[in-house]
C-alpha cells in the first residue's frame, strides 16, 4: 500500500529530516510511526500526501510512483487519503455538517448523496446529533471525531493520522484509536504518527520508529529506554 | 477520480458515476455553478461594507465614461441635424423674375451633384424666421417683407466634402439671378473636429478608469483570498484542485460587476437628469426643441456586460496569481 524506497529529504537550508527510509506498510495493515519530535514523522507523512516531495528514493502508494505525479494531480491523489490532524483543521466557520460535506463537494456528489453518507459518517463517529454545531461549541475530542469524519466520509482505502491524541487524555485517545481499529477491520491501511509512547505500548501494533531521520526499529514497540 | 486506486469503486452519488444518464450528468455541471454563484453572494452579504466599497468603486469608475459617452451622442445627434447646413443656400437678387429662377430650379436640379432644389420664397422664408428665430412679434413691425427668394440646394452625396460643396457653390454663384451663395463649412468641420477630440478623450479616459477598477476589484479579492487561507489550505488538503477553489471568487468578481453595473446606470441616469434639466433650460432660451437622450436599452446592457467583464477580469488576475501561491505547508 504505502512503500518508501531508499527516501531521502533535505530541506532547502540544508537540514535532512529523512534519509534512505525504506519500508512498506501492506494493504490492509495499521501501523504506528513514532520519533521524538523532530525526527521526521511530519515529513515522512507529506511525503506521502505530496505536500512535499522527496530529495531522492521514491515514494509509492499502490503502486504508483507518486514523483510522477504532475501538480495538477495532485489534488486527485489526496482524494485517496484521508488525513487527519492534530488541529483538527475544522473550517471554524462552518457547521459539523458542512466541514464532513466538504470532501464530498468537491468531488461532485449531489446534496442527497452527500447528507446521507455525512450523516453515515458522524454516527460512525458518534456525533450524528451535533451535525447542527459548529466546531468552537465541541470539546477538543469531539473536534478531532469530526475530523476522522471528514477522513473516512469518501471512504478512502487510506488513513493517515498526524498526532491525532496529541492533546487527549489517555481514555479519549483510547476511543480514537478504536475508531481507527474500527476503520482497519473493513480493509483500510491505517498509518497513525504519534509520540504517545504509552499508548503505543498498550497496543500490539507494528511500529516504525524514526530518530533523526533514519528508520532504526521496525516492529513491535520495544519498551523505551 | 480515483488516480491510483484504478480499481476503487466509484461511489455511488458522485459526479462520475457510471450509471447516470449523460444528461443528469451534464444538468449536475450548471447546478453546482450556480450553488457557487449563489453561496459566494451570500458571503458578500455578510461582508457587506468591504464588497461595497468595491462595488461603488466599480460603478462609479464606469459612470463617468458612460455620461460622457452619452454626451457625445448627443452632440452627433445635434451636428447631424446641422448637416442639412452643409445646404447651400443661394439667395436671390430681389428683382429676379419668377420665371426665370423657375428656369434657375429646373437647370440646377438636373446637375449630377445635386440632389435636390428647394426654392423658399420670400414669403415662407418670412413666416419661418418668424417661427424659430426668437424674433416673433418684432417682426411684424417691418413695412414689407426684406427677404430675398432663397434657392436650398442639398448637394449629393458625393459633393458634401467641405471642398466639393466649395466648388459647387462657387460654380451656382455664378449665375446671374443669384446674388450670393452661403455655406457654413468651417463651422462643420469644427464641429466635427470637437467631436472627433472627445470620442479620442472619451476612449482614453475610459481604457485608464477600466484598467484602474480591473486593478481595485483584483486587490479586493486578493485580500479576500489571503484572509480565508486557512480555508484554502484546508480545501487543498482535502483534493479540492485550484479550479474548485477559484470559483467562488471568480463569483464574488462577477457579483461586483453585477452590483456595479447597476450603480453605473443608476449614477449615469442621475447625472443625465441633472445636466438635462439644465441643457433644456438653455435649449428653451433659444425656441429649439431638444430632449437629451438618454442610455438605451442595448447601451444600459452593454454597461453591464462590461462591468461584469471587468469584475471577472480583476477576480481572475488575482486568483491566478494567489491561490496556486498557497499550499499546505504544516
Amino acid at each position: 500500500m504505502i512503500r518508501f524506497e531508499q527516501v531521502s529529504k533535505t530541506y532547502s537550508g540544508g537540514h535532512q529530516a529523512l534519509s534512505h527510509v525504506d519500508f512498506h506498510v501492506a494493504p490492509g495493515e495499521m501501523a504506528f510511526l513514532t520519533g521524538h519530535s523532530g525526527a521526521g514523522k511530519s515529513t515522512l507523512l507529506k511525503l506521502i500526501s505530496v505536500m512535499e516531495r522527496p530529495t531522492a528514493g521514491r515514494v509509492r502508494i499502490n503502486g504508483h510512483d507518486l514523483n510522477t505525479i504532475k501538480p495538477k494531480q495532485v489534488p486527485f491523489v489526496r482524494r485517496d487519503i484521508g488525513m487527519i490532524f492534530q488541529d483538527h483543521r475544522l473550517l471554524m466557520d462552518k457547521s459539523v455538517f458542512d466541514n464532513v460535506a466538504l470532501p464530498l463537494i468537491i468531488e461532485g456528489y449531489s446534496v442527497q448523496e452527500a447528507r446521507k453518507r455525512v450523516l453515515a459518517a458522524l454516527e460512525k463517529v458518534g456525533l450524528a446529533d451535533k451535525y447542527r454545531h459548529f466546531p468552537m461549541m465541541l470539546s477538543g475530542g469531539e473536534q478531532q471525531r469530526v475530523g476522522i469524519a471528514r477522513a473516512i466520509v469518501t471512504k478512502p482505502p487510506l488513513l493517515l493520522a498526524d498526532e491525532p491524541t496529541g492533546n487527549l487524555d489517555p481514555k479519549l485517545s483510547m476511543d480514537i484509536i478504536r475508531l481507527f481499529e474500527e476503520f482497519n477491520q473493513v480493509g483500510v491501511s491505517v498509518l497513525i504518527a504519534t509520540h504517545d509512547l504509552g499508548l503505543i505500548a498498550r497496543l500490539k501494533y507494528r511500529t516504525l520508529t524514526l530518530k533523526e531521520g533514519r528508520l532504526i526499529n521496525d516492529g513491535l514497540e520495544e519498551q523505551p529506554a | 477520480m480515483s488516480l491510483l486506486f484504478r480499481n476503487r469503486v466509484v461511489e455511488k452519488g458522485a459526479q462520475q458515476q457510471k450509471g447516470l444518464p449523460l444528461w443528469r450528468r451534464l444538468l449536475m455541471v450548471p447546478v453546482h455553478h450556480l450553488q457557487q454563484a449563489v453561496s459566494s453572494l451570500g458571503e458578500l452579504w455578510r461582508n457587506p461594507i468591504a464588497s461595497l466599497m468595491t462595488v461603488a468603486v466599480l460603478g462609479l469608475s464606469l459612470t463617468l465614461p458612460s455620461a460622457l459617452y452619452v454626451m457625445v451622442k448627443n452632440t452627433t445627434q445635434i451636428a447631424d441635424q446641422w448637416q442639412q447646413a452643409s445646404e447651400i443656400s443661394l439667395f436671390l437678387r430681389t428683382d429676379a423674375s419668377e420665371q426665370s429662377v423657375a428656369t434657375l430650379k429646373q437647370q440646377i436640379s438636373i446637375r449630377n451633384d445635386v440632389e435636390a432644389v428647394q426654392w423658399i420664397t420670400k414669403q415662407q422664408g418670412f413666416e419661418q424666421f418668424k417661427a424659430t428665430s426668437g424674433f416673433g412679434e418684432t417682426l411684424d413691425y417691418f413695412d414689407s417683407n426684406p427677404l430675398p427668394d432663397v434657392l436650398v440646394v442639398t448637394p449629393a452625396e458625393q459633393a458634401r466634402t467641405p471642398t466639393r460643396a466649395q466648388a459647387l457653390l462657387d460654380e451656382l454663384s455664378q449665375a446671374r439671378e443669384v446674388q450670393m451663395g452661403k455655406l457654413d463649412v468651417d463651422w462643420l468641420t469644427r464641429l466635427q473636429a470637437i467631436v472627433d477630440l472627445i470620442q479620442d478623450v472619451l476612449a482614453a479616459l475610459a481604457l485608464l478608469l477600466c484598467i484602474s477598477v480591473i486593478l481595485i476589484v483584483s486587490n479586493t479579492i486578493r485580500l479576500n483570498i489571503l484572509s480565508k487561507r486557512d480555508e484554502i489550505v484546508i480545501m487543498k488538503l482535502v483534493g479540492a484542485t485550484d479550479a474548485f477553489i477559484q470559483r467562488p471568487f471568480l463569483y464574488t468578481g462577477v457579483w461586483y460587476g453585477v452590483a456595479g453595473g447597476v450603480i453605473a446606470w443608476l449614477a449615469t441616469q442621475l447625472l443625465i437628469w441633472w445636466i438635462g434639466s439644465a441643457v433644456t433650460d438653455v435649449t428653451e432660451l433659444y425656441q429649439s426643441q431638444f430632449a437629451l437622450a438618454g442610455l438605451t436599452v442595448g447601451e444600459m446592457l452593454m454597461v453591464w456586460l462590461v462591468a461584469v467583464a471587468l469584475g471577472l477580469v480583476g477576480s481572475f488576475l488575482a486568483v491566478r496569481k494567489h491561490i496556486k501561491s498557497i499550499e499546505p505547508d504544516a
